[in-house]
């Protein structure tokens, strides 16, 4: 189901869409991110270079979740994919320039690393994924 | 009102246990009371209370009473009652004087120059009533001081009830009954004026002792300004280091301030599993219980958070793990302990637990791995992106890649804190999966385990290397033996 671990996009990138770029811009921020968050069970807004979004990725795919990647710095419109990474940030209460990645599951936002993380250890992220369909055990 | 009052808490201080210390005192202040300038300067201060001095003069007690009221008979035995009174009426206090004035020049500090001279001035005057007058050849009269001991007694108190009124009749008569080394027996004008004259004195020399103690006060509080600016710099300078960490040389404010914070925090630590050993033992109530399991979760929280802080400037500190000991560091996993390991720890431990438990406990660990995992997948792909900025081709221009490379680096901190998160949520959710009970005990269970391996790693350092050499190394390992006994105190199995 996965590809091979190199460097890059290993994962299923959004489907139905002319490549990673062309779901950013035109329109609000907001608005975009929501439509995207409501199209797959779990939604990962990331940065293609940043070692945390590496780290939640595997975290996914460790679980045996098949989470849908956008990768912001590789956006058709480079200001959009920015616009939408501000976006976010105010989304998470982010006050550093640290704020992806950040996940949805659900459509519903989680959260950044930080919330994800805990939400898996008090047990409360496994009952989400099975709610949204993408985890079955 | 204020430099009274500390008057007479320096008197009753000083009064009843050490007699010495204020007769120590006594000539040191005497001496500036000997100042004509004071002595107007006493007349002149309307708003110094006489009164509450007097008051504190008789809760001094007898003895130093008739040392003071002696002296005065014998200026009155050689008839001169006169102007300068005042200034021979002690002419035995310079002689004691003169003995402790090495000892009054180191504790006036710098006003011993002052002294310097007036000790002279005094000593020529009274030169000639000395010998017979001291208070060290006391011993030659004690016969006779016998007499003036009660004697004075008497007249002092009667000069102090009556305000100086006087002596009654009675005591006048008994007085003139037990004379014997006056020449004329002391009317009642002159013993009014003997009181008046010793309470005047007095109170100058109260006055002066005031005065001697709030300089010292004053000096005092100056040098522990000075010490603790010291004390400010040495420990920006980073030469202040905590518990076990001898990193030596270069050790960053920040790093420095946390070794600091950390040894303070274990000390704290032996504490709060006291309070909890204490608590399972004594049966306390779950709800009491529940607090100190609660402080004891709040008291990781508070390290955690201080790590946090640390984190932002110094990471790699605490990567490093220079503030653990070697032991701990060995098995240190992104700045602090695995908690997947810890869980493995305590899973033959915490029995009994119910089936939901056991799930729980399973689960917590199963997740907490699969966390561990992705955050160490995370830090290794950093490194690779390090290597790779560092490593990589040609160097066009070493600042840009540098600067690169600083950008990567510092997501190290982001790791750092991740895994602190993951380390205190795994505490949470075995605070919430366990009872009180169980939850007590297990946190002991963790503070236990972490002090042995605390103790592992003294003990490892002081071990004998070699058979040879096993004598010189054996004894440090008593010492190490006899420091990690109080910690092994706390080891017990319940």
């Amino acid at each position: 189901m996965y590809q091979t671990e190199s460097w890059g996009s290993p994962y299923v990138p959004a489907s139905g869409r002319n490549g990673v770029g062309s779901y950013a811009g035109g329109g609000d921020p907001f608005e975009r991110i929501e439509q995207l968050a409501a199209e797959s069970a779990v939604v990962i807004f990331s940065i293609s270079s940043c070692c945390m979004c590496h780290a939640i990725k595997r975290l996914f795919c460790g679980m045996g979740v098949n989470p849908t990647v956008y990768e912001l710095d590789q956006a058709g419109d480079p200001i959009a994919g920015k616009e939408m990474e501000m976006a976010l940030m105010r989304l998470i209460g982010a006050s550093s320039a640290a704020a992806l990645p950040v996940v949805f599951v659900g459509g519903k936002l989680v959260g950044a690393m930080d919330r994800v993380m805990a939400s898996h250890i008090n047990g409360t992220l496994v009952p989400l994924l099975k709610d949204a369909g993408a985890l079955w055990l | 009102m204020g430099s009274h009052r500390m008057g007479e808490t320096g008197l009753s201080d000083s009064g009843p246990s050490t007699h010495h210390h204020h007769h120590h005192h006594l000539p040191y202040a005497l001496l500036h009371g000997m100042n004509p300038s004071s002595t107007a300067f006493m007349s002149q201060d309307p708003a110094f209370d006489f009164g509450e001095l007097e008051e504190a003069i008789v809760l001094q007690g007898v003895k130093i009473r008739n040392d003071e009221s002696k002296a005065p008979l014998f200026t009155e035995e050689g008839g001169r009652p006169s102007a300068s009174t005042t200034l021979e009426m002690f002419p035995s206090w310079p002689m004691r004087f003169h003995h402790q004035q090495q000892q009054g020049s180191s504790r006036s500090g710098g006003e011993s120059t002052d002294s310097g001279s007036g000790v002279n001035t005094i000593s020529s005057k009274a030169e000639a009533n000395i010998e017979p007058e001291s208070p060290i050849s006391r011993k030659a009269a004690s016969s006779s001081s016998d007499h003036y001991h009660f004697q004075h007694h008497q007249m002092d108190q009667l000069a102090v009830s009556n305000g100086g009124a006087g002596p009654s009749s009675s005591s006048h008569h008994h007085i003139q009954q037990q004379n014997q080394s006056a020449d004329k027996p002391p009317n009642e004008k002159t013993l009014r004026r003997l009181a008046q004259n010793r309470e005047a004195a007095r109170k100058s020399r109260l006055r002066k002792k005031v005065q001697a103690y709030v300089q010292q006060l004053e000096t005092s509080r100056i040098k522990l300004s000075q010490l603790e600016q010291e004390l400010q710099r040495a420990r920006q300078q980073g030469l202040f280091l905590g518990g076990c960490s001898g990193a030596g040389g270069n050790l960053s404010s920040a790093a420095a301030m946390f070794d600091m914070e950390y040894a303070r925090w274990l000390e704290d630590d032996l504490r709060h599993m006291s309070e909890l050993r204490a608590g399972l033992h004594a049966h306390l109530s779950d709800s009491d219980l529940r607090i100190t399991v609660d402080r004891y979760i709040s008291h990781y929280d508070e390290i955690f958070r201080l790590k946090g802080v640390t984190a932002k400037s110094d990471v790699f500190h605490l990567i490093t793990g220079v503030w653990a000991t070697p032991a701990e560091r060995c098995f240190l996993w992104m700045g602090g302990f695995r908690p997947s390991e810890l869980i493995k720890m305590l899973i033959s431990q915490l029995d009994p637990l119910t089936e939901q438990q056991v799930m729980g406990i399973y689960s917590l660990q199963h997740s907490s791995q699969q966390a561990e995992e992705a955050l160490s997948q995370g830090l290794d792909q950093l490194q690779q992106s390090l290597v790779d900025t560092i490593a990589g081709g040609p160097v066009i221009d070493g600042m840009q890649q540098m600067a690169v490379a600083l950008g990567k680096l510092a997501n190290l901190e982001g790791f750092v804190r991740q895994a602190d998160n993951l380390r205190q949520q795994t505490l949470h959710q075995l605070r919430r999966i366990l009872t009180v009970r169980q939850a007590a005990r297990c946190f002991l269970v963790i503070g236990e385990y972490y002090g042995r391996l605390r103790a592992l790693s003294s003990l490892w350092a002081s071990r004998p290397r070699d058979t040879l050499m096993g004598d010189e190394n054996s004894c440090q390992t008593t010492t190490d033996l006899q420091m990690v006994q109080p910690s092994q105190s706390h080891f017990t199995n319940f």
